[in-house]
């Protein structure tokens, strides 16, 4: 880089046209393409956020007539939905928007939380579960529920039976199974848990939740949310921790520090970047977050999401303007999350599986 | 977690301070809180929460609103109720859907409720919203606070320009739409379309399409059915007259706009209110929408008409269409056989059987001052409130629609509509036996969707709907379901 | 019940203290397991909530479940909810429509029927565990299976079903989303200008609730009243719906989908490139190589892993593609947008929630097939090479 640096550009036309004159620099064709994709893709990311914001302002009829494209100039704004949602029924919306912060706050502090531990934990230490004692436990809690939903005896009864014949079971037979799982295994068990459409665990969910109280309850979507999105967590923190040179870690250790201490004092500062990207990804995945929210919860605990869908008025057609307003509504704290935590994000590392 | 906890305790006590509601004032239903289930928006859900407010102060009752989105609203309450958590008291949906809920004996039986009360006056309620849709199986479960049944609507000024009489077969309807096609009809001169009906698939496509061939498959009498054959509960789907409903619903897209195939009631809906459509299939909101500010250009033009007729109607024999004569058509009027369809069957209320006694009690009475006609006389003639006429006193007294906005002339052509609507002995009763979701929603709306997206031909179509209710009827049990249909139909013996 | 995945697991820890019995304080008790205490709680929240949902819905699959006034009823009716799906009167709606083969329907399942064949043949040649060789059959049943299917649908003139759908999605959506990813994120790791607010602006579309990029793209796409409009009129297609156009319908939902997930990519795949150390790229300068070998010899191969976690990730996410159908056509015209999870979706709101697990788990099938495929033989291997 240094070489360049003072000398007169000897180069030819063609040269000083396409290659860079020095690193760090672009070469004028390339920062002629270069900006020209990025102004065109921001222009396609921006267009349709532009679009719901001025439709936020408009009547019903800019948006039915025919389109109409600039506040002031197309059409007078109107604040008519804005003022339907922040003050006509401010009471719903502010109850939602609460609502709303509150579960995604803590079903992503207890998502990130638990999900990096695990996620450590594959990282630096080898498990060996056996694959037949897996198989028995899920056979027999099938088992369990076939009875259940089948001869209908409390469900109570027949788990505490089911998981005592498990522990039996293990003691006497468990030692026979000689085929084990690696870490790899537990985490593509991990992710698969994400693949199973969640429309068809919804009953199966609420009625589990149902049974133990937590239908419309803050901690009952807290802890779905939690679930929902701890094999990302897990996934993608693994990736980072193998990453991390171990070498401090095993010097700390040396020092008579414990495994915890280590975790909190040394893996997880260096992963700041990583931590924090994965925690700006579940925070979005939790807040915006529907299905599980319209199922479980009733008016306690309901959050945006559903105030967007509550906005197609089925025969009355859709209130794009209200339905805009709460989009608008909804963006604006992740943003701002965003870039509080873009800092994070841009110091460069995120996976860190490139530096292996 | 202990700090974690601590704040969160303080966040939802900090929420229930502010967003609290104090109690109400002394009234026979104090410290009774009655739970209701809608769909959200200020259709249907705000005149509820205003009516609402007012019964509390009347009666100390608390009654609060819940809204759901309405894709999800019919299976929010029924697992709400059938698993015990009873979180609801009342639910505000579909009289159609209530008969699964019945059937599983979800459902308060509100006939002793209604044989006390004094007030509602329940003879004043339309015939068939008082004998079909509010019952099931004879028994009164529900309470109507809107009327739904589809109508055509079409524009007086341009029908009369054009020197256009209004259609009364569906053969005229589309030489209307074709006569009128491509004119100008809200002065932006562009030309607009001669009909619009909505046609995009999982929405309401299947209540256009039974209105469009009930006039053909149903002539006997309410008593008749459209869908099945009451005796044997055989689907009686797959003939000449379905054949002919399906392409002429799909013939009318030629005068529609060219996305109509991704329209929904709300598309189409915002077209009429901006002026550019003839003709349409809608349900009575078109008169109260069309006196809204918004609805400028149609204020006084779009008037109603009872579903159009056919000169054939369908030999259930053979399956094949016969002329309409006294003997095939007992109720034609002038040669032509009309049914209307009472689709949707309109919003009501319904009790959960589970609520403790009190609570249905003011449930009850709360609904019942819905109904009541001090209370929807003028409901109904709101616009907004998504609420249609269903009692008599509402459909005789036109100065109530004058002092909404109507002129009288416009107010007596609805109102003559919904009347000579109502009134017609062969009104057709829409699904209203378990899975009815299932036979329509999902089969018939989808078989219909493929026609109408030429993936297959009307034969196709019909066969596949045919087998595909088959099945469920025998999944459901056929004599159950026989059972069932034939009291929805209001035949008891 | 709930930690035997790790007690199972447990050896003694080698660090442990051998002999002497003496009361430890209850921070050493919680180092002492710390091995079971990092992962239990993940293991345990898995297997509570998500375990047993999914065994549930299982039995649902393989029966008809009624809701009642007790609850509900379970009425076991063996495969008849997957029978339907192949055979029964689904089979349009799943598969799709079969007449008979044309050539080029021919011609293309023979090209995967033969590479399959000799990629079994190869790993057999090569050696293979009995396990190994039976997931390559299942993989290679599946990929010949998939080619079969859209040779006779599509390829020959039919349409296909809610599979063929789905992976048009999946496929089509996350070839372009990684394109587009990793070229962005290319473009935005040379040195520019306004670097932090391209990156918030690209990756806003992340942000939005799905539901709310589904409605955002009906308005927009709509050709009466969009913003479009005009431009539809003007190039002559005022008259055209691509609404009611099988093929334009699909692609809309796939640039809508585009448009949501591209930041996905786009932001995991900068972080990767950023990572690169610049010394080996400028070496690669300084010899004098061009940007396209210094991007294929140095780059590339440091970014294969994350690209292919995050292309895991995404494929998983989009085979449950539903949202964006759902809004912007309901599955229409016909069945021509409708994914595996909305058909399961349109099924589970009849009531039918026999078909609708049926249908789902079908998709799980596929996906765990397609996923672990690429897992094993795709990612493992490029983690094997480095």
């Amino acid at each position: 880089m240094t070489t360049l640096k003072h000398d007169i550009d000897k180069r030819t036309l063609m040269q000083r046209v396409f290659e860079p004159r020095r690193m760090g620099r672009m070469a004028p064709a390339t920062a002629v393409i270069v900006y020209t994709v990025l102004i065109l893709w921001a222009a396609f990311v921006i267009f349709p956020i532009y679009w719901v914001v001025i439709t936020s302002f408009k009547l019903p009829i800019h948006v039915n007539a025919g389109p109409v494209y600039l506040p002031f100039i197309d059409f007078t704004p109107s604040l008519h939905a804005w003022n339907y949602l922040v003050v006509e029924s401010f009471n719903d919306t502010a109850r939602s928007y609460l609502n709303s912060i509150i579960i995604s706050l803590c079903a992503t502090a207890l998502c990130v939380a638990i999900g990096s531990m695990a996620a450590y934990a594959l990282a630096r230490i080898e498990y060996k579960p056996r694959l037949g004692v897996i198989l028995m436990f899920v056979a027999l809690l099938a088992g369990a529920m076939a009875v259940v939903g089948l001869a209908g005896i409390d469900w109570r009864i027949v788990f505490a039976a089911a998981g005592a014949l498990f522990f039996l079971l293990v003691r006497a037979i468990g030692n026979r199974f000689k085929r084990r799982l690696g870490n790899g295994d537990i985490l593509f068990w991990i992710i698969s848990q994400r693949i199973l459409p969640p429309i068809v665990v919804i009953i199966p969910i609420y009625m589990m939740f149902q049974s133990v109280g937590l239908v419309d309850t803050h901690l009952g979507l807290i802890l779905a949310y939690c679930v929902v999105n701890l094999p990302i967590v897990v996934w993608l923190m693994h990736d980072f921790f193998v990453t991390i040179p171990i070498d401090m870690e095993e010097s700390a250790q040396l020092d008579g520090a414990t495994r915890f201490a280590i975790f909190w004092e040394i893996v997880l500062p260096l992963t700041k970047p990583g931590l924090a990207a994965t925690t700006l990804l579940v925070l979005i995945l939790n807040w915006n977050e529907y299905l599980l929210a319209v199922f479980l919860s009733t008016s306690n605990a309901q959050t945006m999401p559903i105030l967007v869908a509550a906005m197609n008025a089925g025969d009355r057609g859709i209130l794009w303007w209200t339905m805009c307003v709460v989009i608008v509504v909804m963006i604006i704290p992740v943003i701002a999350m965003a870039v509080l935590l873009q800092r994070f994000i841009a110091k460069g590392v995120l996976l860190g599986a490139v530096k292996g | 977690m202990f700090l974690k906890k601590a704040i969160l305790g303080t966040l939802l006590a900090g929420a229930a301070a502010v967003f609290g509601v104090t109690a109400a004032s002394a009234g026979p239903y104090d410290g009774v809180t009655v739970k209701i289930m809608t769909r959200p928006g200020k259709v249907i859900a705000q005149r509820i929460i205003d009516r609402g407010e007012e019964f509390s102060k009347a009666t100390g009752a608390k009654i609060v609103v819940t809204e759901v989105p309405f894709a999800e609203l019919f299976q929010k309450i029924q697992t709400d109720w059938s698993t015990g958590t009873n979180s609801i008291d009342v639910g505000v949906f579909a009289s159609g859907w209530a008969v699964e809920l019945a059937g599983a004996g979800l459902l308060e039986d509100l006939s002793p409720y209604v044989a006390k009360d004094t007030k509602l006056d329940v003879n004043d309620i339309a015939p068939y919203f008082r004998e079909i849709n509010q019952k099931i199986g004879g028994k009164t479960m529900l309470i109507t606070i809107d009327g739904d049944f589809q109508m055509i609507y079409y524009r007086k000024d341009i029908l009369e320009k054009a020197g256009l009489q209004p259609p009364k077969t569906w053969e005229d309807y589309l030489a209307v739409a074709k006569a009128i096609h491509g004119q100008d009809m809200n002065g932006d001169s562009k030309p607009d379309y001669g009909s619009c009906i909505f046609k995009k698939r999982n929405a309401q496509s299947y209540f256009a399409i039974s209105t469009v061939a009930a006039g053909l498959v149903q002539s006997k009498g309410t008593g008749e059915g459209l869908f099945f054959d009451a005796k044997t509960m055989k689907p009686k789907i797959n003939n000449e007259a379905w054949a002919t409903a399906f392409r002429l619903y799909k013939a009318t897209g030629e005068f529609g706009p060219p996305d109509e195939l991704n329209h929904d009631i709300g598309d189409t809906r915002a077209l009429v209110t901006s002026g550019r459509c003839g003709l349409v299939i809608d349900w009575g909101d078109i008169g109260p929408l069309s006196i809204e500010p918004d609805a400028k250009v149609i204020k006084d033009k779009m008037y109603a008409a009872i579903n159009p007729g056919w000169k054939k109607v369908l030999d259930t024999a053979t399956g094949k269409l016969v002329p309409c004569d006294a003997k095939s058509c007992p109720y034609a009027v002038d040669g032509v056989n009309y049914s209307p369809f009472g689709a949707f069957g309109g919003w009501a209320g319904a009790i959960n059987a589970k609520s403790p006694a009190k609570v249905k009690q003011a449930a009850y009475d709360f609904l019942s001052y819905m109904n009541q006609a001090a209370q929807s006389n003028v409901d109904v003639t709101i616009g907004w409130t998504g609420y249609n006429a269903y009692r008599n006193s509402q459909l005789d007294n036109i100065d109530l629609w004058v002092k909404a906005g109507f002129s009288a002339d416009a107010a007596k052509n609805y109102l003559g509509a919904i009347k000579s609507s109502l009134n017609n002995p062969n009104m057709s009763s829409d699904f209203r036996i378990p899975g009815a979701q299932q036979y329509t929603g999902v089969i018939l709306d989808r078989e219909l969707a493929r026609y109408l997206a030429g993936e297959i031909t009307v034969e196709e179509a019909l066969k596949n709907i045919e087998t595909g209710w088959e099945e469920v009827t025998e999944d459901f049990g056929r004599d159950k379901q026989r059972d069932l249909y034939k009291l929805s139909l209001g035949i008891t013996n | 019940m709930t930690s035997q995945v790790v007690t199972l697991g447990n050896r003694p820890e080698p660090s442990a203290p051998a002999v002497v019995p003496y009361k430890e304080n209850w921070s050493e008790w919680l180092d002492r397991h710390s091995r079971q205490l990092f992962i239990t709680p993940a293991i345990v929240m898995i297997l509570i909530f998500a375990i047993f949902p999914t065994i549930a819905s299982l039995i649902i699959a393989f029966s008809r479940i009624r809701l009642t006034g007790g609850g509900y009823t379970v009425r076991f009716v063996g495969f008849q909810n997957f029978y339907k799906q192949f055979v029964g009167n689904e089979q349009v709606h799943f598969l799709g429509k079969f007449t008979s083969m044309s050539g080029l329907g021919w011609f293309v399942s023979a090209i995967f029927i033969g590479t399959m064949l000799w990629w079994l043949y190869k790993a057999l040649k090569q050696g293979t565990t009995v396990i190994g060789f039976i997931g390559r059959l299942i993989t290679a049943a599946m990929v010949i299976g998939i080619a079969l299917l859209l040779s006779a649908t599509v390829l020959s003139g039919n349409q296909w079903g809610t599979l063929g759908t789905t992976l048009f999605f999946v496929f089509l959506g996350c070839a372009i989303q990684f394109f587009i990813g990793l070229g962005l994120a290319f473009v935005c790791s040379q040195p520019i200008r306004g670097r932090s607010f391209f990156r918030v602006v690209f990756f806003i579309p992340l942000m939005i609730t799905p539901l709310g990029v589904g409605y955002a793209f009906r308005m927009i796409a709509d050709t009466t009243k969009g913003p479009f409009a005009p431009a539809w009129q003007w190039i002559g297609l005022g008259n055209f719906a691509w609404s009611s156009d099988p093929w334009a319908a699909r692609f809309f939902i796939v640039i809508g989908d585009s448009w949501q997930w591209i930041p996905f990519v786009f932001v995991i795949m900068l972080a990767a490139l950023e990572n690169i150390s610049r010394e080996q790229i400028e070496a690669g300068h300084v010899d004098g190589a061009s940007s396209w070998q210094i991007f294929r010899e140095i780059t590339w191969p440091q970014i294969i892993p994350v690209a292919a976690t995050v292309m895991l990730i995404r494929v998983i996410e989009a085979f449950k593609i539903v949202d964006l159908p759902n809004i912007m056509t309901s599955g229409g015209p016909g069945i021509a947008t409708e994914s595996m999870t909305l058909h399961a979706v349109f099924a589970w709101r009849a009531n039918d929630y026999g078909q609708s697990a049926a249908v789902a788990y079908l998709l799980l099938f596929v996906t765990v097939v397609i996923c672990s495929s690429f897992f094993n033989y795709v990612v493992l291997n490029q983690l094997r090479k480095k």
